[in-house]
């Protein structure tokens, strides 16, 4: 801390170069992650991190296990009005896709609360995996910034396509959906 | 009109701000120092002009102008007047209005003060002041204005602009969307200004300590003049993490009170640098040492301010607090890499400068002491700052955001806070310069003795734990030695002046504030540690889903859900309220009502858990999940949370003590104090050196 003994004038020029480097190094991390933040929603294109979803049935499905699947993410919340508009067309759209074993789906409420959750699920009779978003980490890692959003994951691992807002038809979602299972 | 009027304001001050920077600097290199007073009164009339600016806002968040995107976003028609007033600091750019306005008033209070004997210092007190404060005008003023309005142009977009758009019309929704309901809380309403205030009033013992860098002035001039700042401003930071966390308590309905959350971190690295600071001072005001490492404390505080509010508003770090994400993140870097930078440049090139005085002769001295409770308190700083930023550095390194959770912090942080409690026990009674453990001992035997008899009745009482045995131990071990503190300096008082015990006991506290409201604080943090340790080493909880009629048993207690009820209310929310009876030992204790508010406006949630407090205990129970109405049952979450309001006593205790040490002293009481000390209050002999 401070060397009482020593009758120097100043510091040394190692420590010097050496308070600066730390000091540099750590603006330089806060700059980078202040980059990272402003970067918006995940970009196409990009490898998207695996993650765990504990679903309202209690079961954890996790997107590890489905390497070269398609995967749509679609985020959701039981007060999202826009999120009504696409629940039906969704969930027709998992009927058909399910039987080809090449695409999952997986529902992640967004800030909801577990019994509104339910009751949506219900209401719109949805039959994929759906579960609460735990701790925000699933939205944060896609840099979710409101719902409904949905994310589709190619069979490498990367975001093919995204949508911000709801699909406002069953032909919509396949529109984007197919090509990518043809890649 | 009154948008208008804001904004010219907030146009004003940043010019004033602008000004004062370079009438400063230009008076202080020409020696021309009526450009240093036309400086000092830029910095004066910030406050008044920044004041116009907040009430601007005010009376367009009280007159309903949901024209205005602020208004818009943070108030609805159903809150209160009390919380439209207080939306000033509910939304990023109104809260920093809040703190320009608060910076101003202490930038106003400095510069009224008598400057005759420091004048080398004003200058450069102005510029770092008024730097600050123009940083954060310029951020509201180009990227956060909260007098933009809505204007609905010919093809039905709506933009949001200051100054009306050509061709489009103002826009004026109905009905505003309302503040987050989780600040809809009376807590909430007082817990941002005292933070925000502690924030601020932290940059004027800065701005004093760069000025004597950059003067470089040797004496410990800038650290007494700005002695009673820092006190203030770390009362108003205490104050705000004790309200942040009761929020937490009240409001977050997890049971508990700390989630070393990184906003939660960013209030906390400040107040430990801080306190540290407050200890370290007295050590360079008694015996010249400590010149370099106090430099870097109000350096290193004040930086961390400053990084604190950068993470909180830059969106770096996910956090319950952060605000959304805006354009000010990239200017805050900026701001920071600046202020850290000049503040390192400065500091070396004044290292030299800063030589201690003397040295230190004694490892049981009172500065080798409170070397030790700095050391200790860097070392907390150390694992906060290391867990806040772990998770950029794990995503620098491995890709993932992998964040600390809290069973890190508890198990790092926790035997440094043993260490602190027990120097609080044993450094007020070494004495500067020199002591014994012979000397020492003698001070502390009788306390010591009455502490191990708590621990062996602890033990007794079947506490088995080593870490609570630990905590408690050292807990009643500071207790009992500031209680004898007080008790000695009042017989003391009480023989020498013949006054009666009580009498003798007031006049000592009034007569030796600083001290005596330092001791005050000391047996604060005792309570406290008693409620921490309460809940961190014995909290339990439990879940169960009930049906009607049935009952769950947790540490005596028994819970039965008798029903729930779920209804709109006429303020915009939909309530379910469960109702419970609990009974203890098959005494009736009453009922307690858990809820979850849902709020329409802003489409939140928000959990209101059902509480029973005593001072031995909180029944805290939340109400998880419910089902329709047909089937009747609910699930619940109970936690007991023992001693849990010794931290809340311990908390309004620790105010109570800031104000007693900060409250200013009149001279002529204190010369005559300072006779009567140096004959006979001190606790143990004071070697020749002091």
């Amino acid at each position: 801390m401070e060397n009482e003994t020593t009758p120097k004038k100043g510091l040394s020029r190692t420590t010097i170069i050496v308070a600066f480097a730390i000091l540099l190094g750590f603006l330089a991390l806060l700059g980078w992650g202040l980059r990272n933040a402003q970067a918006g929603p995940v970009q196409v294109g990009q490898k998207v991190p695996t993650f765990d979803l504990t679903t309202f049935d209690g079961e954890v499905v996790s997107t590890s296990d489905l390497q070269g699947k398609v995967i749509v993410v679609n985020f959701w919340a039981s007060w999202c009005k826009p999120c009504e508009q696409e629940a039906a067309d969704l969930e027709r759209a998992w009927q058909i896709y399910k039987e080809t074993d090449d695409v999952y789906f997986f529902g992640v409420a967004y800030v909801d609360i577990e019994p509104k959750s339910r009751a949506y699920i219900e209401k719109f009779n949805i039959t994929y995996p759906n579960g609460p978003d735990l701790r925000t980490t699933i939205s944060t890692m896609f840099r979710v910034r409101g719902v409904p959003e949905t994310y589709i994951i190619d069979r490498q691992g990367k975001l093919a396509a995204f949508k911000i807002g709801p699909y406002s038809s069953l032909g919509e979602i396949q529109a984007m959906i197919d090509p990518i299972i043809l890649q | 009109m009154i948008t208008n009027i804001g904004y010219g304001s907030l146009i004003i001050t940043f010019v004033l701000s602008l000004y004062g920077i370079v009438a400063a600097i230009y008076g202080e290199r020409k020696n021309l120092y009526r450009f240093v007073e036309s400086a000092r009164v830029a910095m004066l009339l910030t406050f008044p002009m920044l004041t116009l600016v907040a009430l601007s806002i005010i009376t367009l968040l009280v007159t309903q102008h949901y024209e205005v995107q602020y208004v818009y976003n943070t108030t609805s028609q159903s809150m209160p007047i009390y919380l439209k007033i207080t939306a000033l600091w509910g939304g990023q750019s109104g809260s920093l209005v809040f703190w320009a306005w608060l910076m101003s008033a202490f930038a106003s209070a400095v510069s009224i003060r008598k400057w005759s004997r420091d004048r080398d210092l004003l200058p450069w007190v102005i510029v770092v002041s008024l730097v600050t404060l123009a940083f954060f005008l310029s951020m509201i003023i180009f990227f956060e204005n909260p007098f933009q309005r809505f204007w609905a142009s010919p093809g039905s977009r709506e933009i949001v602009a200051m100054f009306q758009p050509a061709g489009t019309q103002l826009l004026i929704p109905n009905d505003g969307r309302g503040l987050n309901p989780l600040l809809r809380h009376p807590g909430m309403v007082i817990h941002p200004p005292m933070l925000y205030l502690g924030f601020v009033s932290f940059v004027i013992p800065f701005a004093f300590g760069i000025a004597a860098l950059i003067t470089g002035r040797k004496d410990d001039r800038w650290i007494r003049l700005t002695r009673r700042w820092t006190l203030v401003a770390w009362m108003f930071l205490s104050i705000g993490l004790i309200l942040g966390s009761r929020w937490a308590y009240d409001v977050l309905g997890w049971g508990g009170y700390w989630a070393w959350d990184p906003v939660e971190n960013a209030a906390l690295m400040p107040w430990l640098t801080g306190t540290a600071f407050l200890h370290s001072v007295m050590i360079q005001e008694k015996r010249g040492l400590f010149k370099r490492w106090n430099m870097i404390l109000v350096i290193l505080t004040y930086s961390l301010v400053i990084f604190g509010t950068f993470l909180t508003r830059s969106g770096v770090l996910s956090s319950v607090h952060a605000f959304a994400q805006s354009a000010i993140g990239p200017m805050f870097f900026i701001f920071i890499g600046i202020t850290f930078i000049i503040s390192l440049a400065l500091l070396i090139k004044r290292w030299g400068d800063l030589k201690s005085e003397g040295v230190m002769h004694s490892l049981l001295s009172r500065e080798s002491l409170f070397l030790l409770n700095n050391l200790l308190f860097i070392g907390i700083l150390v694992v906060v700052f290391w867990g806040t930023v772990f998770p950029l550095i794990s995503e620098l390194l491995t890709g993932q955001k992998v964040t600390v959770a809290a069973p890190f912090y508890q198990r790092s942080t926790a035997p440094l806070f043993a260490g602190l409690l027990l120097l609080m026990g044993i450094a007020p009674l070494s004495a500067w310069g020199h002591s014994t453990w012979k000397t020492l001992g003698k001070a502390m035997w009788k306390p010591g003795l009455l502490s191990l008899i708590v621990l062996l009745g602890m033990i007794i009482s079947g506490v088995h734990s080593i870490g609570a045995l630990l905590g408690f131990w050292l807990a009643s071990f500071a207790f009992f030695i500031t209680i004898h503190e007080f008790w000695r300096g009042t017989k003391a008082r009480h023989k020498r002046s013949g006054e009666n015990y009580l009498t003798a006991f007031f006049r000592l506290a009034a007569r030796n504030r600083r001290r005596y409201g330092g001791y005050l604080i000391h047996l604060s943090v005792v309570l406290m540690a008693i409620g921490i340790i309460g809940i961190e080493g014995y909290q339990t909880e439990t879940q169960a889903k009930l049906k009607a009629g049935e009952s769950i048993q947790l540490s005596g207690y028994t819970v039965t859900f008798k029903s729930l009820a779920e209804f709109d209310t006429n303020d915009g929310r939909n309530v379910a309220r469960a109702v419970l009876d609990v009974s203890k030992n098959g005494k009736n204790l009453g009922q307690l009502y858990p809820r979850r508010d849902y709020f329409y406006d802003s489409q939140q949630p928000m959990t209101i858990p059902g509480v029973r407090s005593t001072i031995e205990d909180d029944l805290y129970i939340v109400l998880v999940n419910w089902e329709q109405i047909s089937s009747g049952s609910a699930t619940f979450k109970v936690f007991h949370n023992p001693l849990i309001n010794w931290l809340w006593i311990g908390g309004i205790l620790l105010i109570f003590g800031s104000f007693v040490a900060a409250w200013p002293d009149q001279e002529r009481s204190l010369q005559l104090e300072r006779k009567l000390a140096s004959q006979n209050s001190s606790v143990v002999p004071v070697s020749s050196s002091d």
